[in-house]
């Protein structure tokens, strides 16, 4: 019986692993390229462009009781319509032009892992 | 048969110098030898994925004289101190002002090449420099334009690090430009970390906007 189950989720983890890397990658990169200058590459909201000035700063995805107050829409909506959506600081930009819905669901993905 | 074949070839060469658009001579060849291996000077824009961006040793140039100030150009060739706070396409490295340099003669007969080089989106005389609250406030408030670029008041300096310094951009950047940038960024840059502000701002916003980062010192 064990064996079983951890022949089929070596399989499974297997699978996974085969689509799911090429795809993680490219969110890593997707990531990289529009967040972490804010929100670093590790998600602690130390970005390159938080400086003194900053007024507010980035979430810090990786607190993850902050990151669970927020439901899946909510996320989605403000990485889409920006801070001021859900009454938060304009900081937060708008990406709803520039990032396709699949982006938006990735990077959905990609944040609620970085919580601990 | 040889001398032929000589003069064929200068007449063609001769043809061709004719009518090539009126730059400088050289600038193009200097252009071609010194600097294409990092820029590209044939638009459209080539970017259509994150890893082409990436890949690019520089910014593009194909809109150049629409998107500079000449005398700007000239100097900067000459002497090019650093434009963006970071590292071409790094988020961690500083811009360490390693651009190479030109001599004032070469500095010259490039920009008057570069200068050619214009988009038929941006539209002459649109935009004029202009202080004005509404723009004030979308810049350092309502938007994040200050979250990524830098801009000083009263000589001190402010703002994010990701984007190109917007320090001087007064005597750099093209108002006109700066506008059509802003309206129609995809145009310019397909593939780029700065939101596209054109579904969120009113072309009167944006026309503001530009016009206060046109009188940036
Ligand atoms: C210009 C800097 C900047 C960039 C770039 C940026 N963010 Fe943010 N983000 C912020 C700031 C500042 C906040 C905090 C807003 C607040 O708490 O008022 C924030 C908050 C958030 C939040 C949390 C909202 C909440 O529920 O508290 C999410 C989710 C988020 N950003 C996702 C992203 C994603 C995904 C990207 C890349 C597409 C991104 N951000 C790019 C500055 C930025
Ligand atoms: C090794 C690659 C490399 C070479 C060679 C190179 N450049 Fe550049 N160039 C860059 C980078 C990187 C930047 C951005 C510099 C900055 O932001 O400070 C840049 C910026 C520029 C800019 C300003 C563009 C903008 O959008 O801000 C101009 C104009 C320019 N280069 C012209 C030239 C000319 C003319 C030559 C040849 C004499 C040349 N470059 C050679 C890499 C290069
Ligand atoms: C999330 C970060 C971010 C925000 C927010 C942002 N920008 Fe940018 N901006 C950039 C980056 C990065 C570039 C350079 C893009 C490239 O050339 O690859 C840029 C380029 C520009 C340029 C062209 C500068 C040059 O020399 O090429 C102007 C002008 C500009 N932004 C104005 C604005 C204005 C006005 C706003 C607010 C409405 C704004 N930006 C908001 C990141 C940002």
């Amino acid at each position: 019986m064990s064996r079983f189950v951890i022949t089929t989720t070596l399989a499974a983890g297997l699978a996974l692993g085969a689509v799911g890397s090429a795809q993680a990658e490219d969110i890593k990169q997707v990531y990289d390229f529009y967040c972490a200058q804010c929100h670093g590459v590790n998600g602690d909201g130390k970005g390159v462009n938080v400086t003194a000035d900053f007024a507010t700063d980035p979430r810090n995805f990786t607190v993850g009781a902050e990151m669970a107050k927020r439901t899946d829409e909510d996320i989605k909506g403000v990485i889409k319509d920006g801070g001021p959506s859900i009454s938060k600081s304009p900081l937060m930009p708008p990406w709803g032009a520039t990032l396709s819905a699949a982006q938006v669901d990735g990077l959905l993905g990609y944040i609620r892992k970085f919580a601990k | 048969m040889r001398l032929l074949a000589v003069t064929v070839s200068l007449g063609a060469a001769l043809l061709v110098m004719a009518s090539a658009p009126s730059y400088a001579a050289g600038g193009d060849a200097i252009f071609k030898k010194s600097c294409a291996s990092c820029h590209y000077t044939d638009g459209p824009a080539k970017e259509k994925t994150i890893s082409d961006q990436l890949a690019k040793k520089g910014p593009e140039l194909w809109y150049a004289g629409s998107k500079f100030k000449k005398d700007w150009l000239v100097a900067w060739l000459q002497d090019p101190k650093p434009i963006r706070p970071m590292k071409y396409n790094s988020l961690t490295d500083p811009n360490k002002g390693d651009h190479p340099k030109q001599s004032a003669g070469d500095a010259a007969a490039t920009a008057d090449f570069l200068m050619c080089l214009t988009s038929p989106e941006v539209k002459a005389g649109a935009v004029k420099p202009a202080e004005s609250a509404p723009a004030k406030a979308i810049f350092t408030k309502k938007m994040p334009c200050g979250g990524c670029h830098e801009y000083a008041t009263k000589g001190e300096k402010h703002g994010g690090k990701s984007g190109p310094s917007l320090v001087g951009a007064s005597k750099r950047l093209n108002p006109d430009w700066i506008y059509a940038y802003l309206a129609n960024i995809k145009v310019f840059k397909p593939v780029r970390d700065m939101p596209d502000f054109a579904s969120v701002l009113n072309p009167k916003d944006l026309e503001n906007v530009a016009a206060y980062v046109a009188t940036f010192e």
